[in-house]
Order: C-alpha cells, then sequence, then structure tokens
C-alpha cells in the first residue's frame, strides 16, 4: 500500500471516529455549553446528571420503554419467524413483505401517521404509545436477525431429539431453544437498541409524560446546549464499548481454565 | 423364528406421485439388514415411515408383534443415526450420548457413567468432554452411533451415514459399526446407495427401485440370482444379453449377437421361445487369442482397454451387444484395442432373467 492510500486512510477513520471521542473530553468540560477544546475540566456535569430529575426521568422511561418493546417484539417475532421460516401457506410472501414494511417507510411517515392514529385512540404522550409505535419499528429488525438464524438451524437436530425419547415440548426446550439462543439474545438487543435510540417517532407521541432520552437530548441540544449531553453521549459510548468487549473477555477467561489433557488413545 | 420388524403393504403417496407402493418386508431379530437403491427409489421414505417422520398413506409397521404406526416419533424407541450425524452442538460428546438417557428419567449421575460407557464401546474413551465441533467426522460418527444405542432402542436406523467421510475412514467405520451391531445384537436397517457398502456389510440387501422393493435376499444370492435387470444391473458390473429360449429340454438360449448359449439353471421354469435377458458378470467371461476347446465361444472386437494395475477392463462388441470383461493385469497384454479376440464361458456363469 503507498503512502498516499494509507494517510487518506488514516484521515478517514479520524473523520468518522472523531464525533464519537469528541464528546469525551467536553463531558468533563467547565464551559456552560457545548464547547470544544473545553476551557477547563471538572466532574460537575456528571454529578448534574445523576442528580437532576429533568434528566432522570426520561432516562428511565426509555429503559422502561425499550424493556417492554422488546418483551413485545420478541413475544409476537419468535413465532411469526417459526411459521414464516418453517411452514408453506396462502399469502406467505405478503405476510414476509409486511413484517419487513416499517424498516422500508421512513420514519417520519411513521411518525406523523402514529401522532393521528394514536391520537384518536388517546395514546399519544403515553409510555404504551411510544412502546406500541417502537415495537412496530423493531419487529422487522428482529425478524430479520432471527429468520437467519432459523433458516440455518439443522431440522434433522430436532429429528434426533425426537428419536431419542424427547416429546416436542421437550425437544423445544432442550434442543431448539438452546441452539438459537444466540440468535434470540441479538435480536433482542437490537430490539432494544433500536428503541432506546428512536428519535423521530419519540419527538412525535412521547411528550412530556413519557419524555424519552433522545428526545430530552435533542430538545436541550436546541434550547440551551446543555454540556449534560456531552456526558449522556459518554456513558452510552463506554456502555456500547463494553457491550462489544465483554464477549472478548468471557472467551479468553474461559480459554484461560485448563482443560483436561489430550487422552493417548487413538480414535479415527 | 417369527419376524421382528415387519413391514405390511407400505404404501405412501405425494398427491399423484407414488414414492412407496405396496412395501412388504420381515426383518428377523438381529439382523442387519441394507435398503440399497438410488437415489428417489423409497428407501429413505421407508425409513422415515419406520421412524415415524413421515406418516405412511396405507399399511402397518410391526415391532415384536405390536403396531407403532399410530405412535409418535418419541414413544418409538428407535434409534437413528443421521448422514449427518446431527449431533447437538450446544452439548459435549458425553452429554449428546446422556441424552436419550436424561428424556428416560435416567439420573445426570447414572446417565453420565452409562453414556461413557457407550462411548468406550464405540472407541472414544476419554474424548467425552469435547464437543462435536472439536471431533473429527469419523469421531462425530461414532458419538452419533453410541447416542442412538445407549438407550437400547429396539430398532437402529442408518441413513447412508458413511456418505460423508473419505474412502479410508469409510471402510473402518464399515467394520466398525458391524463389529458393534454384532456386539449388542441390535436389530439394524441401514440405508445406503452404494453397493459394496450393502454387499460387505448386510445379512440382506432390500432392493429398491422406483417405491417398490425389486428383490430382498443374502448379498450373494443379490449378485449371483439377481431376479431382474435393474437388479442385475446395479449390483456390481453386469453383462445383460437379450435371448431367446430355444430348447427348455437343453437348456440352450438363442441370442442375436452369440449364437447359442449354454446356461446352467434358472430360478423359473423356462418355456420355449420365451424372451429372457442372459446375465454373464465380466469376470466369468474368458479372453483368449483363439477358440478355448470345450466352451462355447464368440468374438469380440476390443474397443477400450482400462487398467486397473491388479485388474483390468476390457470393454468391447460382439455383434451389436456392448461386452465387458474383467481380466487379470497380467493377462491383459495378449489384445490389443482394435483386435478382434475370442470370449467363452462355462455354462455355471450364465443366469438367466425372466424380468
Amino acid at each position: 500500500m503507498n503512502t498516499f492510500m494509507r494517510w487518506a486512510g488514516c484521515f478517514v477513520v479520524l473523520f468518522i471516529a472523531a464525533p464519537l471521542v469528541i464528546v469525551v473530553p467536553m463531558s468533563f468540560s467547565n464551559a456552560s455549553s457545548l464547547q470544544f477544546p473545553p476551557p477547563g475540566y471538572w466532574l460537575g456535569y456528571y454529578r448534574s446528571y445523576f442528580t437532576d430529575m429533568d434528566w432522570l426521568i426520561p432516562t428511565w422511561n426509555s429503559i422502561l420503554i425499550a424493556s417492554a418493546t422488546t418483551i413485545l417484539t420478541m413475544a409476537l417475532v419468535v413465532p411469526a419467524t417459526f411459521a414464516l421460516v418453517r411452514h408453506k401457506f396462502r399469502g406467505k410472501g405478503f405476510a414476509d413483505l409486511m413484517m419487513l414494511m416499517p424498516m422500508a417507510v421512513p420514519h417520519i411517515v411513521m411518525a406523523v401517521g402514529y401522532y393521528s392514529y394514536f391520537g384518536e385512540l388517546k395514546l399519544v404522550h403515553t409510555h404504551l404509545g411510544v412502546i406500541l409505535a417502537h415495537t412496530c419499528l423493531s419487529v422487522p429488525i428482529a425478524f430479520l436477525v432471527l429468520s437467519a438464524n432459523l433458516k440455518g438451524f439443522d431440522r434433522n437436530l430436532e429429528r434426533a431429539a425426537q428419536s431419542l425419547g424427547a416429546s416436542p415440548t421437550q425437544t423445544f426446550l432442550h434442543v431448539t431453544l438452546p441452539i438459537l439462543r444466540p440468535g434470540l439474545i441479538i435480536s433482542s438487543l437490537f430490539a432494544f437498541i433500536q428503541s432506546f435510540d428512536e428519535t423521530v417517532v419519540a419527538i412525535f407521541i412521547s411528550g412530556r409524560d413519557a419524555e424519552t432520552l433522545p428526545r430530552k437530548m435533542f430538545d436541550s441540544i436546541r434550547q440551551e446546549a446543555d454540556p449534560v449531553i456531552a456526558v449522556i453521549s459518554t456513558l452510552l459510548f463506554f456502555l456500547v464499548m463494553i457491550g462489544i468487549a465483554a464477549p472478548y473477555f468471557a472467551s479468553a477467561l474461559r480459554s484461560r481454565v485448563p482443560k483436561p489433557s489430550r487422552p493417548a488413545s487413538v480414535a479415527y | 423364528m417369527t419376524s421382528y420388524l415387519e413391514l405390511s403393504n407400505i404404501t405412501k403417496t405425494y398427491g399423484h406421485f407414488t414414492a412407496l407402493e405396496n412395501v412388504s418386508l420381515s426383518v428377523d431379530k438381529g439382523e442387519f439388514v441394507t435398503f440399497l437403491g438410488p437415489s428417489g427409489s423409497g428407501k429413505t421414505t421407508t425409513l422415515m415411515i419406520i421412524a415415524g417422520f413421515e406418516k405412511a398413506t396405507g399399511g402397518t409397521v410391526k415391532v415384536g408383534g405390536l403396531s407403532i404406526s399410530e405412535l409418535a416419533p418419541h414413544q418409538r424407541n428407535i434409534g437413528i443415526v443421521f448422514q449427518n450425524y446431527a449431533l447437538f452442538p450446544h452439548r459435549s460428546a458425553v452429554e449428546n450420548v446422556y441424552f436419550p438417557l436424561q428424556m428416560r428419567g435416567v439420573s445426570r449421575a447414572k446417565g453420565m457413567k452409562q453414556a461413557e460407557d457407550m462411548l468406550s464401546l464405540v472407541g472414544l474413551k476419554g474424548f467425552g468432554h469435547r464437543h462435536p465441533k472439536e471431533l473429527s467426522g469419523g469421531q462425530q460418527q461414532r458419538v452419533a452411533l453410541a447416542r442412538a444405542l445407549v438407550f437400547e432402542p429396539s430398532l437402529l436406523l442408518l441413513d447412508e451415514p458413511l456418505g460423508a467421510l473419505d474412502k479410508n475412514l469409510r471402510e473402518q467405520m464399515q467394520i466398525e459399526i458391524k463389529r458393534i451391531q454384532r456386539s449388542l445384537g441390535v436389530t439394524t436397517i441401514f440405508v445406503t446407495h452404494d453397493q459394496s457398502e450393502a454387499m460387505s456389510m448386510s445379512d440382506r440387501i432390500v432392493v429398491f427401485e422406483r417405491g417398490r422393493i425389486e428383490q430382498a435376499a443374502a448379498p450373494l444370492d443379490i449378485y449371483h440370482r439377481p431376479q431382474t435387470s435393474f437388479v442385475a444391473s446395479f449390483i456390481g458390473e453386469s453383462n445383460l444379453i437379450p435371448a431367446t429360449i430355444c430348447c427348455a429340454g437343453n437348456k440352450t438360449a438363442k441370442s442375436l449377437a452369440l449364437g447359442s448359449v449354454d446356461y446352467a439353471g434358472a430360478d423359473n421354469v423356462l418355456l420355449d421361445g420365451q424372451e429372457v435377458t442372459l446375465l454373464i458378470r465380466p469376470e466369468h467371461i474368458k479372453l483368449s487369442r483363439n477358440p478355448v476347446d470345450g466352451r462355447r465361444n464368440a468374438f469380440m472386437t476390443v474397443e477400450t482397454i482400462v487398467n486397473y494395475g491388479d485388474n483390468a477392463l476390457v470393454i468391447g462388441r460382439a455383434g451389436d451387444i456392448p461386452l465387458r470383461v474383467r481380466v487379470l493385469g497380467a493377462d491383459v497384454v495378449i489384445i490389443k484395442e482394435g483386435e478382434e479376440c475370442c470370449v467363452s464361458w462355462t455354462p455355471d456363469s450364465v443366469f438367466v432373467i425372466t424380468k
């Protein structure tokens, strides 16, 4: 690789990564609004985040809504995926399409739709309204992840379990579920993150009562550019980093546990 | 001895397609029976009906005198080894083998001990803690076998279990499976499309073709006394020569290509003028430069010689009939491609097929 390409590559990486990293020093800043480089450093904005109810309530709302969205999404997606992947029926193609529709329609269109429709149902400005709307947006993501997993699932494993004496319920609990566990975890994680991160629909329908963290951050940056935003961004950034790194640490720890030595006997 | 596994008039249709038609078969306790046939011949469908994964359109399956047709797969107590082994990836080898015992309510301590013992029997002592992906193909095969046998099933079904292994390993596993099957005395159905596997392992071979049983007999009977042209051509190499019985009293048939051919016997009553097919195996034909006294001789034009070292296959034509002759490697030097030579055989090596 020539030098120019290398420098170009570094520049692109820097350009993409800079906004991620720039919030970290800004969160320790003592400026009264977002400012870079910071004039001085202190931890005051961390204290105000963890003590100010104006921030803690939206955080709690977001966690609550994302958790409920995840549970509702999985309750819908797991049976739907089994039906759509394993069975043939009339209208299957249409059902497949409808599952993925919320991903294709722009969020702003969905948001306007929810605003007027949920208004009629008295669901605007309620937790339930946001949960339902977010579930709708999470379903296609969870479905895509889980159906890819289920398509790769070897059905002979279930047949083997049955031939070995497992009833259909036992087969599901002892074989199907444990083997699909990684797919289930990842699709619930995506459903959770989708909801936690979602802003457009939240701005339209969450209101003051069910205000989510992204909505609060959006309002705040428009009105006062409170550096607490940098604190939250930093915390979320490190939370995600830990999430990504955790599996590596876990496997590194596991491989340090000594395994029983290789037996001398030879088998083919 | 009364039969142990009994299939009576099993029929399976998918819409207008008939996958199996009146398949009936009796298998003795402890017998090793191979279902042999090309793909789509119905052998795997039959196996799946015995296992309970497919429902027969008609007919019954009995084991030990009791019908199992209405039982769900998990109630049948039948061990199955799948072509891809279907080991549970989230369980170690010994936990895989423990699974059927766990499902039967055996305590973990007792079941794991039993599973370890079964792994020793299949030659995997000390490999129990490994997960399937840490085992070679042959080892996975052994785990699958141990898992299918540990609960003392009433039947063992093997669905092309050696298909994924390379040639050397396949031969080792043939011997292994046979040894384990004998030592446990479990009644076994083995499905394969590999005729040499069927010949070397089975007590009896059942040849399937187009959803029917063509013939069910001991391997050597299948080879030497095939009842249909399909069986003759599917098992081993064969020369099939159309002929007409010209004199049943003298045991002589007439063929356009080879002239008069004497035969030693036939399984059916033959009538003068009957159209038949004569089977002569390539290794029973003798090749010579000049006619051999005391034998029926015919002339063949040699087209291709394929050398295998210890033996050679000579392909030629007698009249309009293609002939294949197996000769020892040392004998092949007497002829060249394009030459004409003599082929001869004894009446003992001619078998008359009426179907």
